[in-house]
């Protein structure tokens, strides 16, 4: 009898000629999320099963696959051997001490000599006499399962419950994102958000040293390694737009200073997913909800973006709903540390709420911006997560 | 790189480590070994603690313990005293003072009382006197602040306090004090907390001073060393090192003195009043040189004087929490928020030259006036 997970995907299986696709992304990710184990990864009938890896280690090894996008569930089982007695033995493992139950079985192995519902039959009678007038059989609605899966190879997988994985699709089979990082709670949700969907993520973040600290850098990096461990792997550019800061605070209406320098972050975050072969940009924006992130915010950012899509997967989410997704990636408690991510000295008391194009262009008239950008550009840097 | 965060800590002194390896290369023994060679380490670390504490104080009234950082030796001060009814300390202590003072609040074991600053950084004495009463088990006062420098008369202090209530336990954080400032303790004060690696030493080397006839609970518990007051076998490398910077220190205490005022007066000479306000007295430790720059931030001030080569401290942080942001020591001396946004601490050592003040004020003014210019 031994330890063993068993892995089942979720929307892959609505694939049809393209499904190999998406299973070898999956495949590879769960491998990559196991690598540090000592543990076997093996594909069985659309599924997958983790085996011979250190009892002491379970707890860690699901832990790192409830991350992987495109797991539906898991389930710690006993394997054994088909008989009767062995998949009885495992199965006394499984129980409760006392309540109600019911046995769920499924015949892989169609030559098995009993049906399913004899399977269940029998093993039920084995288990009630075995507790002795603890457990009762409830069909509809039981305290606990127990359910046995008759495999092809003669051998039997006994098992309880089902853990929920993240769901979703695997990483890598939806194209390449520019997640715009910022150190707050929004945007790694966002990041979660687009590689649930199977998007490979890179992040980009931008800073205003030496207005802000090396805290907050290393906040960022700390963060980009949490969203990496559901995106597999992701790489950090950081950019330093001090000096665009700067110029803006000297040249244009201080009302305009975050307009103006969230169009600048959009335009280098654009060239900069270009040069990556990524395929859009992601920010973590949600509508109302600071004074940059109206509609006529957006229109202004969106404006110099000229190829690439913005994707805003948390546009229409309230906060605590944001908050909720944070705490449950584990992204949470990095993310109010209270360092600050992006420079509030030069921080109007009142920025513009619903700022005007035709205003925006009379501001940016007053900058070389191209000049701005090629000087930013040259301070990219990129740390390996 | 001019260093000028001295209070921080200070470059560690060569010359000691160089006498001191000796205690790496040969002499590794465990001082509890019953060899030959475990009695002679014991013997060497009884000169050592007799050298560190004569320094200060009189061998015959006080004794010295070996730990493994100043917030220890505070905490075991504070933990093993502060005890009942009330205990008093001041508004401008270090944390390792303060925490412990809030710790033992919210256990329910003491009322905490903290005594207000004047706006030099001293402690208020009639107002710290008026807070010990009847009730009263223990006080802290810290003799040198680190944050501005204000140095409170301890002796002056400690009498006062056990003429009010003479069963009370009076402590003292010397961290900043020990090898920088000539004073010895009078027997009115019964615990001093010190740091090594403020003077020249290393990090993880502390100790604290006790009046002798004061029984000290064990702070450790385990092989006994310390006499059982603080059990773990002793960091004898760090211990012979602090011994030979402490040396280096005491030689030349007074001449330092003076040579570092001297410094620290043409620093603030150099630097522009127009971007720079002096909040460290005359009167204060010459170590150190507390300015604001009203206004601006010191921590972007901070970057900005390291990027040209200068290594400053800080009096805020770049924080987006109000509660973490101000230094409430300066703000306890009665400055605004503007004034305590900031600050920057500019600290010596012995090793610091007159080029480097130059250099300094240099660097200050330029970055000063740059920043002011772009904040318009």
């Amino acid at each position: 009898m031994e330890k063993v997970i068993i892995i089942r995907y979720s929307e892959i299986y609505l694939k049809g000629k393209n499904r190999g696709f998406f299973e070898r992304a999956f495949e590879t990710n769960l491998r990559r999320a196991i690598e540090d184990f000592d543990a076997e990864l093996i594909k069985n009938s659309g599924r997958y099963l983790v085996q011979n890896f250190p009892e002491e280690q379970t707890d860690e090894i699901i832990e790192k696959l409830k991350k992987v996008f495109g797991l539906h569930t898991l389930s710690l089982a006993y394997e054994t051997s088909s008989d009767m007695d062995s998949i009885f033995e495992a199965a006394k493992l499984q129980a409760h001490s006392q309540g109600t139950f019911k046995v769920e079985s499924h015949r892989g192995d169609k030559k098995y000599p009993l049906t399913s519902v004899e399977i269940s039959k029998t093993l039920g009678g084995l288990l009630l006499d075995y507790a002795k007038g603890a457990l009762k059989v409830d069909v509809h609605n039981p305290s606990f399962t127990v359910r046995v899966d008759i495999r092809e190879n003669g051998k039997a997988l006994v098992f309880g419950d089902f853990i929920e994985g993240a769901n979703g699709m695997p990483v890598g089979t939806a194209g390449k994102g520019l997640l715009l990082l910022s150190g707050g709670i929004d945007s790694p949700v966002a990041g979660h958000m687009m590689a649930k969907r199977g998007m490979k993520i890179d992040c980009l973040h931008f800073h205003s040293y030496p207005y802000t600290n090396m805290q907050a850098k290393e906040k960022v990096v700390d963060l980009a390694k949490i969203l990496s461990e559901y995106t597999c792997g992701t790489n950090l550019y950081t950019v330093k737009v001090t000096h665009i800061q700067e110029a803006i605070h000297e040249k244009c209406k201080p009302d305009l200073m975050i307009t103006l320098l969230r169009r600048f972050m959009y335009r280098i975050a654009e060239r900069h997913a270009l040069r990556i072969s990524a395929q859009c940009l992601i920010t973590g924006e949600s509508l109302g909800q600071v004074a940059s992130q109206t509609i006529e915010g957006m229109t202004s950012s969106n404006s110099v973006v000229e190829r690439l899509p913005v994707l805003r997967p948390l546009v229409g989410f309230d906060k605590n709903e944001i908050i909720e997704r944070s705490v449950k990636m584990g992204a949470y408690e990095t993310s109010i540390l209270p360092f600050e991510d992006c420079c509030t000295v030069f921080l109007p008391d009142y920025p513009a709420i619903r700022p005007k194009l035709d205003e925006i262009a009379r501001e940016e008239a007053k900058l070389d911006i191209e000049a701005l950008i090629a000087e930013a550009f040259e301070s990219v840097e990129k740390i390996k997560i | 790189m001019v260093y000028l965060d001295n209070a921080a800590t200070t470059k560690p002194s060569v010359g000691a480590f160089e006498r001191a390896t000796e205690y790496i290369t040969e002499k590794f023994h465990n001082p509890s070994g019953m060899y030959n060679e475990g009695f002679a380490l014991q013997s060497e670390l009884k000169k050592a603690r007799s050298v560190l504490l004569s320094k200060i104080a009189d061998e015959n009234a006080f004794e010295l313990i070996f730990t493994s950082c100043g917030t220890e030796s505070d905490n075991q001060a504070i933990f093993s005293f502060a005890k009942r009814g009330n205990a008093v300390t001041t508004a401008g202590e270090h944390s390792a003072v303060s925490a412990a003072f809030l710790e033992l609040k919210n256990r329910g074991v003491i009322d905490a009382r903290f005594a207000p600053l004047q706006r030099d950084g001293r402690v208020d004495v009639n107002a710290l006197l008026a807070l010990v009463d009847d009730k009263t088990s223990f006080v802290s006062v810290m003799h040198v602040n680190n944050e501005i420098g204000a140095i409170n008369d301890i002796n002056a202090i400690a009498r006062l306090v056990k003429q009010k209530n003479p069963r009370v336990i009076f402590h003292c954080d010397g961290v900043q004090a020990y090898g920088k400032i000539p004073y010895k303790l009078s027997k009115d004060v019964d615990l001093y907390a010190l740091s090594a690696h403020k003077i020249g030493g290393l990090k993880g080397v502390g100790a604290l001073i006790k009046r002798k006839s004061l029984q000290l609970p064990p702070y450790l518990y385990g092989g006994g060393q310390e006499a059982g007051r603080r059990s773990g076998t002793e960091n004898v490398f760090g211990i012979m090192h602090f011994r030979y910077a402490a040396e280096e220190k005491f030689a030349t205490i007074k001449e330092d003195f003076n040579r570092i005022k001297g410094y620290r007066e043409q620093l603030w000479s150099a630097l522009d009043k127009e971007v720079y306000t002096r909040l460290s007295s005359e009167d204060a430790t010459p170590y150190i040189l507390s300015v604001s720059a009203r206004g601006l931030r010191g921590e972007i001030l901070l970057h900005m004087a390291n990027d040209k080569g200068l290594i400053v401290g800080t009096g805020s942080a770049c924080s987006s929490n109000a509660k973490h942001r101000y230094s409430k020591v300066i703000l306890a001396c009665g400055y605004d928020e503007k004034t305590a946004d900031g600050v920057l601490r500019l600290s010596f050592s012995p090793q610091t030259t007159e080029e480097e003040i130059a250099k300094s004020a240099e660097i200050l003014n330029e970055i000063g006036r740059e920043l002011a210019r772009k904040m318009k």
